[in-house]
């Protein structure tokens, strides 16, 4: 079976890249050897994968946070807010196995939040592998309908 | 021919087909992270899916080839807007070769929070054996 590392997918993997004029002939493998390199080296740094996917969501009153966090128990994973800043800490401890003792890879990532937060009403909820932070808005953040009388 | 097919069933297996069949089922995929570790009896697949619950999980084993595809359990809800994606919505799909090297009756696999530790045992024929010297 081959072994192959897989970077979770990008603008570039998912979207067909713009064919035709503006690509020279070779940005095709270019892409290919960076992507080689990238993989190569990456692993040379230490344990893979130390980065999750994080998704942005919002609606009229919440904003949300989805990070893919497979494989984590609930006690390993760290949410803070500071300020605008919303950090995620997860570590992953593999069993221990003969041989080895148990492993421990650690992942952190900041977003920034684009809305003022109501810090203390933050929640987050733990499921399938995917951690959803909801963050309620301030009111005064929350999109209002303005009337206008025109005179 | 049959008995080389038989030894090595990639060759009789025509290239299109399978890949086809499942190709048109499910669209554009992601293929997971994994993970493979041996040992003397089982190989161990550790594959990462995060949001995939049990119901959005097929394995198939047949003609060869191991899959896996997962289905992500989460639709996004109608009132939310996305502001910045890096996951994608596309179901997971994971396939490898195998070629007569796994018992597939003894396949067990267990999904849990998001990652799947699938333990393939290995045929009788593959294992290693102590060959006595006289």
């Amino acid at each position: 079976m081959r072994l192959v590392r897989y970077t979770y997918p990008t603008y570039r993997s998912l979207a067909p890249a713009p064919g035709g004029f503006s690509r020279s002939p070779w940005s095709g493998l270019e892409t290919e050897i960076d992507r080689l390199f990238e993989s190569a080296l990456g692993d040379l740094t230490g344990p893979a994968d130390t980065r999750f996917a994080v998704d942005l969501y919002e609606d009229k009153d919440n904003t949300y946070v989805r990070a893919e966090l497979p494989g984590v128990s609930r006690d390993d994973i760290n949410v803070e807010m500071v300020e605008d800043y919303l950090t995620i800490t997860a570590a992953r401890k593999t069993p221990a196995v003969a041989g080895k003792g148990e492993e421990s890879f650690s992942f952190s990532r900041s977003v920034s939040i684009p809305e003022a937060v109501q810090a203390d009403k933050v929640v987050a909820a733990y499921e399938n592998g995917v951690l959803t932070v909801t963050l309620p808005k301030r009111e005064e953040a929350k999109p209002k309908k303005i009337t206008v009388a025109v005179k | 021919m049959s008995l080389m097919n038989t030894l090595i069933p990639s060759l009789s297996r025509s290239p299109a087909r399978g890949h086809a069949k499942a190709a048109a089922d499910l669209g554009p995929t992601v293929k997971p992270a994994y993970e493979i570790k041996a040992n003397d009896d089982a190989f161990g697949l550790t594959v990462q899916l995060p949001g995939v619950a049990k119901d959005g999980l097929d394995l198939t084993a047949e003609e060869g080839l191991f899959r896996v595809v997962g289905r992500r359990a989460w639709k996004q809800p109608e009132g939310w807007t996305a502001l910045y994606r890096e996951s994608a919505d596309a179901p997971f799909e994971l396939v490898l070769e195998y070629d007569n090297a796994i018992d597939v009756e003894k396949i067990h696999a267990e999904l849990t929070d998001g990652v799947l530790r699938v333990s393939l045992p290995k045929a009788e024929a593959i294992k290693p054996r102590k060959i006595a010297v006289n």
